[in-house]
């Protein structure tokens, strides 16, 4: 159990550095989407379910939609890479 | 914002009614199982924002009208309100019709939960009302200009 | 110089994260939890809901919950009067 929790901190922290790392905004989305779904599978397994099934809904179905509605909003430019950094 | 591809119309259209009857289910047995108001109202949220990023917008607005979402949020406050206000000869958000064990001093005739299933209801409510809203007032004010350029200003795909 | 301060800072969050990890409670057992006995013991049979958390949630507390509710309204209404402010008038 002790190495379970160990490797699902390790993925948690794996996604939230991916969603920084990525240059597409909607993979940064689907990264902080991800974060969040295994963010609930930990505190389902804390023996937290009401804070697991707001955690699933709000961080990984809600934040989502609405990041992605926010994406749609952004006009379209192009940057460079050495700028983006 | 354009609809979104093929794939993710699909799944929307298979998938996400079973989130609304779920979210249905986790409001309706909150007392006796995990969950409650709160979060069976934001799986039902989740539903209406999941039509509205599948779907885009034109599509989405013959389906969803803001004014009752506005309408549901604010009964389900004043719904919640006016139960808590019920039990106050004794106090503030007192069960006053739980069926209490013998030799008990609580009172009543809906056994098993009392207000507090009412009270899960309404806040169930208002929480689907204030979380939808909040995504729709967004998308309204974000996407003001299209009808004036004539098409999509996003970088949507 | 930038690379190096983000290994340094890199490191010491992670050291933060494996002390709050292993120094926490053994799962199980917290410490002294009076009222967590009080509320387990009486809940059933005060409120009559099987859900301890929900009737101590809509009950016990139910104060805060009204707080709650009002607290999410009004940051429906400041959304409302953010987002509304920038639409063309019609």
């Amino acid at each position: 159990m002790n190495f379970f929790h160990s490797v699902l901190l390790f993925m948690i922290l794996s996604c939230a550095a991916l969603a920084l790392w990525f240059h597409n905004l909607l993979h940064c989305i689907i990264a902080m989407a991800a974060f969040s779904l295994l963010l609930a599978l930990e505190f389902y397994l804390l023996q937290a379910p009401d804070v697991a099934i707001a955690e699933a809904a709000i961080g990984a179905g809600l934040s989502t939609a609405i990041a992605i509605v926010a994406l749609g909003a952004c006009r379209k430019k192009t940057v460079n890479k050495e700028e983006q950094l | 914002m354009k609809p979104m591809s093929l794939i993710v119309i699909t799944l929307t259209r298979v998938f996400s009614w079973f989130m609304i009857v779920f979210g249905a289910m986790v409001i309706m047995n909150g007392h006796h199982t995990p969950g409650g108001g709160f979060q069976g109202g934001a799986v039902v949220a989740t539903f209406i924002c999941f039509l509205l990023a599948a779907y885009g917008g034109k599509k989405f607005f013959t389906w969803v009208k803001a004014p009752i979402y506005s309408g549901l949020e604010t009964i389900g406050l004043l719904v919640f309100f006016f139960l808590a206000c019920l039990g106050l000869p004794n106090s503030f958000t007192y069960n006053f019709i739980a069926v209490a064990h013998p030799g008990e001093v609580l009172g009543g005739w809906l056994p098993s939960c009392g207000t507090i299933s009412l009270m899960n209801i309404a806040v169930g409510f208002e929480v689907i009302g204030a979380l939808s809203l909040t995504v729709i007032e967004m998308y309204e004010g974000t996407h003001m200009n299209e009808s004036y350029f004539g098409g999509e200003c996003g970088h949507d795909r | 110089m930038k690379k190096s301060l983000f290994v340094a800072s890199a490191v010491i969050i992670g050291g933060l994260f494996y002390g709050v990890f292993t120094m926490t409670h053994p799962f199980g057992n917290p410490g002294k939890a009076v009222m967590d006995d009080h509320f387990i013991d009486r809940a059933l049979k005060d409120r009559s809901a099987q859900n301890i958390v929900t009737s101590l949630v809509f009950d016990y507390r139910g104060f805060d919950t009204l707080g709650e509710a009002a607290v999410l309204f009004t940051a429906v209404c400041s959304i409302g009067a953010l987002f509304r402010a920038g639409r063309k008038r019609s």
